[in-house]
């Protein structure tokens, strides 16, 4: 995705999102609605998760229990053999997670000008970014 | 069809592979249509016209119906919505601005504006913020210099 603004969700962003009665809901909300607006202003912001975090979050596309944040069309990054590489490489340095790691992949990779990330984890963020900058929203 | 229902089938378009093409009758206006030919000849911003209008055709449809989401998410979890602070404390993150830093005076200015402005936008808070800064930053300023005059 070439974006001006690219949105990452990690594993709590996602459930958050999903659950109106989680207690960080309506500030992931806020996000997911603000890009909706930019991006209905021509400012292209989207919002992404990568494909092991949806495996950690249970979030199953076909599942009817995640009707709400499938229709957001928040777009899949898979873990295809490029980023596969760049994620082995940031699990070995760092000592992430698998999910960290795409997470960490998925920054360091990205097209866009700017990067947030929405996530409960901030530090382990800012480590797989590896020093690229990224706007760190903590849930 | 329910507009649940609709969203779901505009998404399964949007998402469709499908490559076959209609050709159309659609009516656009001259000048709007000579404005995209020249944008794509002179300036290179896409392969064709029809590429254009395919293009900004989809992104308007995708910001559509993720707004139509929210829409009805927000009716039936009005406690959900973000509040015009919320918002605006993002607009500030997403812009740089330092007042980002500071989201307890953004929301105090939220509170503020919408006592006049009910339909405010979260760029107006901050322009209000800036504003109400800026005047209480000359306001020190000037309290904090002696009086020349009285000292000549």
């Amino acid at each position: 995705m070439n974006l001006n603004r690219i949105v990452l969700l990690d594993n709590e962003a996602v459930q958050a999102l999903r659950d109106p009665a989680h207690r960080k809901h309506r500030s992931v909300m806020g996000y997911v609605l603000e890009a909706a607006q930019s991006a209905a202003r021509v400012v292209e912001i989207g919002v992404a998760v990568p494909t092991t975090v949806r495996v950690e979050a249970g979030w199953d596309r076909t599942g009817p229990s995640w009707a709400f944040i499938n229709r957001l069309r928040i777009e899949d990054i898979p873990l295809g053999p490029d980023l596969a590489d760049a994620a082995a490489g940031i699990r070995k340095r760092t000592g992430a997670s698998v999910t960290d790691a795409h997470l960490g992949a998925a920054i360091q990779t990205a097209e866009s000008d700017h990067v947030t990330v929405i996530t409960s984890d901030p530090g382990d963020m800012r480590a797989v970014a590896e020093g690229k900058p990224i706007q760190v929203v903590a849930l | 069809m329910t507009r649940e229902e609709a969203i779901d089938r505009i998404n399964e378009l949007l998402d469709s592979t499908d490559p076959e093409t209609v050709n159309t009758s659609m009516r656009i206006p001259k000048a709007l249509r000579e404005a995209a030919a020249l944008a794509v000849d002179e300036l290179g911003v896409a392969t064709s016209t029809t590429a254009i209008a395919a293009n900004a055709l989809r992104t308007l449809l995708e910001a559509t119906v993720r707004l139509e989401v929210l829409e009805l998410h927000f009716e039936q979890y009005p406690e959900a919505r973000p509040s015009l602070a919320d918002l605006a404390i993002i607009t500030a993150e997403w812009n740089d601005n330092p007042l980002a830093q500071r989201p307890e005076c953004i929301r105090r200015y939220a509170e503020e504006i919408v006592q006049r402005h009910p339909n405010a936008e979260p760029e107006d808070v901050l322009l209000w913020a800036d504003a109400r800064e800026y005047t209480a930053e000359q306001q020190r300023e000037s309290a904090d210099q002696p009086d020349q005059r009285g000292a000549a």
